[in-house]
């Protein structure tokens, strides 16, 4: 399964995702885009695809909602200080 | 505000120190470290990962990932480097700096020897602190280590502290977080697997190394046995870094540091506001700052303050982040004045920001103001009719310019 992910460092706000998918993207009041979060299902990939396609700062993503590493588990990815 | 002045940080323990141990007469060169811990014996990766999750040790920078999913994640072979990361941006905090500065061989032997048992062959110290740079520097001078320490001056802004800021800095790249969320036990320095972690977490496995785990846990929590360094300051008598058994009430501590009445913060500015009652909790966790506010201060103007440096700290590269924490400031500002427009856009302002950035400044700016709006629930009704009649005296410590 997949879900749309942000690359924030890109983002500048177009809002192009929020108009091709209405349905997954809003925008905020300044602009950005809010994901509702769910995944994308199998009918809706190719939207989600051109999409990800027309974002002008090359920040929208479509990733894998599990990631997992060899040893099959689960990972988490730790985003805060250390 | 002076409280940030570069005075030498007061050190004190409850119970017997461990990271501190030995340094009441000052720094402690390679001869007093000896003294004070014995050497440190040659462990292997095996030993090293057995010993952290024994005692379930976790990170100490704030994020308290347990050290032994860590080193789990690294591969067998092809460890590029082992990174201390010095560069304690939490503006209250200063047991790292206080660590390098007065015990920098307990941090080296940590990291050095984990290098070793990684098969690692470099050791990288990231510091902020010049004098934490120049300590840690003569201490290197004093050792024959086998691996290759390079000490590194990294910005001391807020999110240049996170851990992929470092190394992005470390490389030569700007000290911003990058956008795709990637382990350095991946892709750390140079793309290569690195094991990075706080000052402190290697100063615990330099002492878990020499006590093993049956000793380490003679104090502190069965969950998480040791002790902590916790910074204390605000509206306290005796301000400063104290070593305390993990699990340690927050009461006892704050009578230790004679604490004036008031709510509390602590985990620093990313942490939690706790009321002025008796249900308070147990110290662990978080980055290890307790900061009492006493009651003569406005909660709220101080909490906007804070606002204010955390909107200043943004890195600037995320829409949410800018522009949310500038609006949360402008927000504060019009409660401060009694407009319940304010507490409204507040309330909206503060759902927009968490989880929309590349690193977690927009999430623990937004749980410190959250935290704020709940605590101080009736200053905020105050200030709605009128305001709370107290002046905003500065107690909450906020850099200047040179952050």
């Amino acid at each position: 399964m997949k879900k749309l992910e942000i690359d924030w460092t890109r983002c500048d706000g177009h809002g192009l995702c929020g108009t091709l998918l209405p349905d997954d993207v809003w925008l905020d009041e300044w602009g950005f885009p809010v994901l509702r979060g769910r995944e994308i299902t199998r009918g809706e990939l190719a939207s989600a695809r051109r999409a990800v396609l027309a974002c002008p700062a090359l920040a929208l993503r479509l990733a894998a909602t599990v990631n997992r590493d060899s040893k099959g588990s689960e990972r988490t990815v730790p985003t805060s200080h250390q | 505000m002076t409280i940030l002045q570069e005075t030498p940080t007061p050190l004190r323990a409850i119970g017997e120190p461990r990271l501190l141990a030995g340094l009441q007469d000052g720094r402690a060169d390679l001869q007093r470290h000896l003294q004070t811990h014995g050497p440190l014996p040659e462990l292997t990766r095996e030993s090293y990962s057995e010993l952290a999750t024994a005692v379930g040790l976790r990170g100490r920078g704030g994020a308290a990932f347990p050290v032994a999913l860590k080193l789990a994640d690294l591969p067998a072979r092809g460890i590029e480097a082992v990174v201390v990361n010095g560069s304690e941006s939490e503006p209250v905090s200063r047991k790292d700096r206080l660590l390098l500065t007065m015990a920098p061989h307990l941090v080296l032997d940590g990291a050095t020897g984990l290098a070793r048992a990684l098969k690692a062959p470099l050791v990288i110290v990231a510091v902020h602190d010049a004098a934490a740079a120049a300590s840690v520097r003569t201490a290197l001078l004093e050792r024959q280590d086998g691996v290759e320490v390079q000490v590194a001056d990294t910005p001391g802004r807020f999110v240049a502290g996170e851990a992929r800021a470092v190394l992005s800095v470390l490389e030569g790249g700007p000290s911003v977080p990058p956008g795709r969320k990637v382990l350095p036990t991946r892709k750390g320095y140079h793309r290569r697997p690195t094991f990075l972690s706080n000052v402190d977490t290697f100063a615990q496995l330099a002492v878990l190394a020499r006590l093993g785990s049956h000793e380490f846990s003679s104090t502190g929590l069965i969950s998480e046995p040791g002790t902590q360094l916790l910074t204390i300051d605000g509206s306290v008598e005796r301000p400063g870094v104290v070593e305390t058994p993990t699990g340690t009430p927050l009461e006892a501590l704050l009578r230790f540091a004679g604490a004036s009445q008031g709510p509390v913060l602590v985990g620093g500015y990313h942490g939690k506001w706790l009321p002025n009652d008796s249900s308070r909790p147990e110290t662990s966790g978080g980055a290890g700052i307790i900061l009492a506010l006493g009651t003569d201060t406005c909660p709220l103007g101080e909490a906007h303050r804070v606002a204010q440096w955390l909107a200043s700290q943004s890195a600037g590269q995320c829409g949410p982040c800018v522009f949310g924490l500038a609006a949360l400031v402008d927000d504060f500002e019009r409660l401060l004045a009694g407009d319940p427009a304010g507490w409204h856009d507040a309330q909206r302002h503060l759902g927009l920001v968490p989880g929309r950035g590349a690193c977690a400044h927009p999430d623990g700016s937004a749980r410190f103001l959250v935290s704020a709006l709940e605590v101080f629930d009736d200053d905020v009704r105050q200030h709605l009719a009128g305001g709370c009649g107290r002046p905003v005296r500065g107690v909450l410590p906020v850099p200047g310019g040179k952050w």
